[in-house]
């Protein structure tokens, strides 16, 4: 070894403190105390509707808040396990559960189709209003992630991004799905699958840029 | 000799703890097996600056190791992330320079070297794509002989070298 590089590591073993190893499971914990902060506040300022667990809701608003919340959870781990590198990492999840969530806004979009009735979707009184709602909801989630992410040493910069889009996106509006009044598919199926879709982007675009490191 | 996967997985669990004396013996390690992971991927008046910025970021990111996997793949995804920002720095200067209108001058025998190595990684590029950034990025050739070269316009081998370098970049956890 060189001069320099035992000077620099002297130095180094000179400068060390203790560190706290990061840990999946603390990650996870993280991101599941972020969720239920976002229900909480929900709660708080628009309320829950009522008779879900009482089985008054329609199949569709258990199925679509079902896959959002596993795709939510599928990113989310991903995000979580790209702070901590290593080469034969795979990060396979998230894409397939993108792809089972995608079945909602097809099903909608065939509904739409078959009902011929594609104005009623513009006229839809809650939908911007529960896209914005939802993006709103899925901020504190994708800050922790965000949070998570810059103590780690994440190297799958755009992967990254774009996984803890979608993870903020799908939880936000499966936590803010649970107050919409709305259970019908052509509304849950575009704009409550709209958020993540945004978010995503959202994601992918700026994340990479504050990963950076 | 180098230290094996569980002993320097050790080290570092020590090293997290903060033990001074690990941490020596774990980054006299790293270094050793750096200058090996590097030594023909990289030429060799740049290889220990190379294994200096990664030493650095290992100790900066240090936290991010969890002693419950091995040490080595943790290790190496930083490396390579590391190399990948080492060839986009190279790239743009080159670009920079191109600019400028100054030619490269010819590689030397240890960019022959890299080359050998990296051939490994570019399994993943197309072939077009992995030939540009031999010619440009290893080799030191200008993007107009690089153009000549290979019968691409100078702008086919910008964007060739542009989606290649960031096929790289998304390469890095993937094992071969």
């Amino acid at each position: 070894m060189n001069r320099i590089n035992q000077d620099l590591i002297e130095q180094m073993a000179s400068e060390l403190q203790p560190v706290r190893p990061l840990k999946t499971s603390e990650g996870l914990l993280l991101v599941a105390l972020a969720t239920l902060v976002t229900v909480l506040l929900i709660e708080l300022f628009d309320g829950l509707r009522a008779g879900i667990l009482q089985g008054q809701s329609s199949a569709f608003f258990m199925i679509a808040n079902g896959l959002l919340l596993v795709l939510g959870i599928a990113s989310a781990t991903s995000v979580v396990t790209m702070a901590s590198p290593r080469v034969g990492n795979r990060h396979d999840a998230p894409k397939w559960t993108m792809a089972m969530a995608a079945v909602l806004p097809i099903a909608a979009l065939i509904t739409l189709a078959a009902q011929q009735s594609g104005a009623d979707m513009l006229g839809d009184p809650y939908g911007i209003t529960c896209l914005l709602a939802a993006l709103s909801a899925s901020s504190i989630t994708g800050f922790a992630l965000l949070f998570w992410l810059k103590r780690g040493a994440p190297v799958s910069l755009n992967a990254a991004g774009l996984h803890l889009g979608v993870a903020a996106g799908a939880l936000g509006s499966a936590a803010y799905g649970l107050a919409c009044p709305i259970d019908g598919i052509v509304h849950l199926g575009i704009f409550h699958v709209a958020p993540v879709i945004v978010a995503g982007l959202i994601g992918r675009l700026i994340v990479p840029r504050l990963l950076r490191w | 000799m180098i230290a094996d996967e569980g002993t320097m997985a050790h080290l570092m669990a020590l090293s997290q703890k903060g033990d001074k004396n690990a941490y020596t013996v774990l980054l006299s390690e790293a270094s050793n097996w750096l200058q090996r992971y590097f030594r023909r991927k990289v030429p060799d008046a740049q290889l220990d600056d190379m294994v200096q910025e990664v030493l650095l970021a290992i100790h900066k990111k240090r936290a991010s190791y969890d002693a419950t996997r091995p040490f080595q793949p943790w290790m190496a995804a930083i490396a390579r992330y590391r190399w990948v920002d080492h060839l986009r720095k190279v790239y743009r200067a080159q670009e920079d320079a191109l600019e400028d209108n100054d030619a490269f001058e010819d590689s030397d025998e240890e960019a022959v070297l890299a080359r050998i190595s990296l051939d490994r990684l570019f399994v993943h590029l197309s072939e077009k794509q992995a030939e540009v950034i031999e010619l440009v990025k290893i080799e030191g050739h200008s993007i107009r002989d690089a153009a000549r070269a290979c019968g691409q316009t100078e702008s086919a081998v910008k964007v060739n070298i542009h989606r290649g370098l960031k096929k790289l970049s998304a390469l890095i956890e993937k094992a071969e």
